[in-house]
């Protein structure tokens, strides 16, 4: 493994973030190469979890779009700040001002409101990271927008003119496959793709983040997740369910894991009323 | 290869190509410059492989291909790859004949309703839940009113993006600003702005073979009354192949659409192929299929064709369309277990499976429709 990869892993793992070689090659190209980083899997395997941990790690600012149904350019891109340009026009009524350098004023930076993906562009100490965060919920019309935003990182406004990133920012998107991305916005991006841990790892995750948590409790726990996994469930849970309800033991002070204080906590890991019947039908056999 | 070089690359990547994934000229000098550059070490297998997985590959789907090829390329052994699914070819029409049911669907026979003795059929008195087998003209009409109902609902929905208008509740800001500088700053006149109609698109495909026939005349009496209140509604028959029946369907009268069809429309017979009829179309509708789509397939699953192909057409289907609903008049049976290989095929690819065997299991469909 090359050194700077194994930098990344390192400076991820102070941010108490497991990183495999695999995340961090992909970063680390990510990087290099300029090219934004899509990532892809399940719900709560820590897709979002990359970007922040990224954005400490190189002590930069983390600006995250969070997507949704009917998102659009004035949510994610910028807006004019109505009310500050109607009283300023008001203030300005009596003025002799010319009608233009009015128009000109309240069409100034001074009156734009930054949504992320400018604030991403016009970032000007260094490159922020931007999180596209759940790409797949937005729709097609978003897409493509945000695909002429990432090819060349500049923005026209037509009242300021075009404004183009000084630092490229660092760019992550993910997705929980809920649909299917156009070609086009795949091609532009590496690819990486997250599966639930194996057992090793995500005790490693358990143990850096609920530093609490004894050695036995902590591997019957991830024990007993691996072990869910498997079953067919309508919500499988991923690692944040496991630190959710490692906590949950911590806080409850449990140092070891019986029927009664699972079926107490077992709403941190399974959040659907037949799921938790069918663990209680099951017997988890964990050892 | 124990060395990544150009020439070796460029053969990589078109075997890639070869092998179904879509490598661009674009991710080929990608991958090439960041190897020339020393970005990738391109001694050491690891980075080679996670590298080059991140650049030439679009999808987790793409993985296993990857994985055996490059397999193949770096050790030199000989790839383990099966062999790409080619796209099933559209079977040649079947002739010889009209379909049955269509031939047997006189005015005279369709008044009198005649009980038949139906798979899944409940013996119940309830007027909404006789089955279809014994249904009336009056119910007939009453099939064509739900679907014209869900078919105003669905015209009427909003989405959640906005559009200027020039009458509305709610101000567009942006533009009476705008507006406003026209008379030195002073509000005078509005603009509004209201929410954009959703532009939900249907497509209907309706089993018409011969295990369906009891079934046949009420569903395409539903698509009927959808076809032709609502604009954006695409129908589709199959029996052994797939035919396209937006044009016939379209008409004053369901009887002359019916006429109409029963010209229009060959090759109608006993067998179902559902498999090869949804991966035809697939080849020619699939682009037309989006997220804002409703695909509805009217099937009782009994398949002679390979559920496989089924479930890979309709995996294929389920990827790009918006919700894939699958109405099954056996599903309304007391008892009935989907247990057809077919239906078990599909079954993971579907996002509602539903009864349509009744007047109720036809208004219960209303809220699925909207996306």
């Amino acid at each position: 493994m090359r050194e700077e990869v194994r930098q990344i892993q390192r400076t991820l793992e102070e941010q108490t973030y497991i990183a495999d070689a695999a995340i961090a090659t992909a970063l680390y190209l990510s990087m290099t190469l300029g090219k934004p980083l899509l990532i892809e899997g399940p719900a709560g395997v820590g897709k979002t979890e990359i970007a922040k941990a990224l954005s400490s790690a190189l002590g930069t600012k983390l600006i995250r779009l969070q997507c949704y149904e009917g998102l659009d350019a004035t949510t994610a891109l910028y807006e004019w700040n109505y009310p500050k340009q109607l009283l300023h026009l008001k203030l300005e009524e009596s003025s002799p001002t010319p009608e233009a350098e009015k128009e000109a004023t309240i069409f100034s930076e001074a009156f734009l409101l930054k949504r992320p993906l400018l604030q991403a562009i016009t970032e000007h100490e260094n490159s922020p990271v931007l999180l596209i965060d759940e790409i797949d919920r937005s729709d097609e019309e978003f897409e493509a927008f945000l695909l002429e935003v990432l090819s060349d990182f500049q923005v026209t406004i037509p009242e300021i003119g075009t404004i183009k990133a000084t630092h490229r920012p660092h760019v992550v998107l993910t997705s929980n496959r809920s649909r299917d991305l156009s070609d086009a916005l795949r091609r532009r991006c590496l690819y990486h793709w997250i599966d639930y841990p194996s057992l090793e790892k995500e005790l490693e995750i358990v143990r850096a983040k609920v530093p609490g948590i004894g050695d036995m409790l902590s591997q019957r726990l991830t024990q007993i997740m691996q072990a869910t996994r498997t079953m067919s469930l309508s919500k499988i849970p991923g690692v944040a369910e496991t630190l959710d309800w490692a906590n949950a033991l911590v806080a409850l002070k449990a140092t070891e894991l019986n029927e009664e204080i699972i079926a107490e906590t077992i709403g941190c890991f399974l959040k659907d009323e037949n799921d938790i019947a069918s663990f209680k039908g099951t017997r988890i056999n964990a050892d | 290869m124990t060395d990544l070089d150009i020439e070796r690359l460029v053969a990589f990547c078109r075997s890639l190509r070869e092998h179904g994934l879509s490598v661009t000229p674009g991710e080929v000098v990608t991958a090439a410059a960041a190897a020339a550059l020393q970005i990738i070490d391109t001694k050491d297998r690891a980075e080679v492989f996670l590298s080059l997985r991140n650049i030439l590959t679009t999808s987790v789907d793409d993985f296993p291909v990857f994985e055996n090829l490059f397999a193949a390329y770096w050790d030199q052994r000989p790839a383990r790859i099966v062999e790409h699914q080619k796209q099933p070819t559209a079977p040649a029409r079947a002739t010889g004949g009209l379909a049955f049911f269509l031939e047997h669907w006189p005015a005279e026979i369709r008044s009198k309703a005649q009980p038949v003795n139906v798979p899944g059929a409940s013996d119940t008195e309830a007027r909404a839940e006789k089955d279809f087998a014994a249904f009336s003209d009056e119910e007939l009409e009453e099939i064509s009113r739900i679907a014209r109902r869900m078919a105003r609902r669905l015209a009427k929905s909003r989405s959640r993006r906005w559009r200027p208008v020039a009458r509305g509740r709610r101000v567009n800001l942006r533009r009476s600003l705008r507006l406003s500088l026209k008379t030195g700053g002073e509000l005078i006149e509005l603009s509004y702005r209201e929410r954009r109609p959703k532009r939900t698109k249907l497509f209907v495909i309706c089993d018409v073979s011969g295990s369906m026939d009891i079934y046949s005349r009420l569903l395409l009496q539903f698509i009927y009354g959808l076809q032709n209140s609502f604009a954006k509604v695409e129908s589709f028959v199959f029996a052994t192949s797939l035919a396209r029946i937006t044009g016939e369907l379209k008409g004053k009268t369901y009887q002359r659409a019916l006429d109409r069809l029963s010209v229009n429309v060959r090759g109608w017979s006993g067998g179902t192929r559902i498999g090869a009829s949804i991966a035809s179309f697939n080849q020619q509708w699939l682009r037309r299929i989006d997220r804002r789509t409703v695909v509805i397939v009217l099937s009782d699953g009994w398949d002679t064709g390979e559920p496989e192909q089924l479930a890979a057409a309709l995996s294929q289907l389920q990827q790009r369309a918006g919700r894939v609903i699958w109405l099954n008049p056996l599903l309304g049976g007391t008892g009935y277990q989907p247990l057809t290989r077919g239906m078990q095929a599909a079954l993971p690819y579907i996002n509602v499976f539903a009864p349509v065997h009744d007047l109720n299991s036809f208004r219960a469909l209303e809220p699925h429709l909207e996306l």
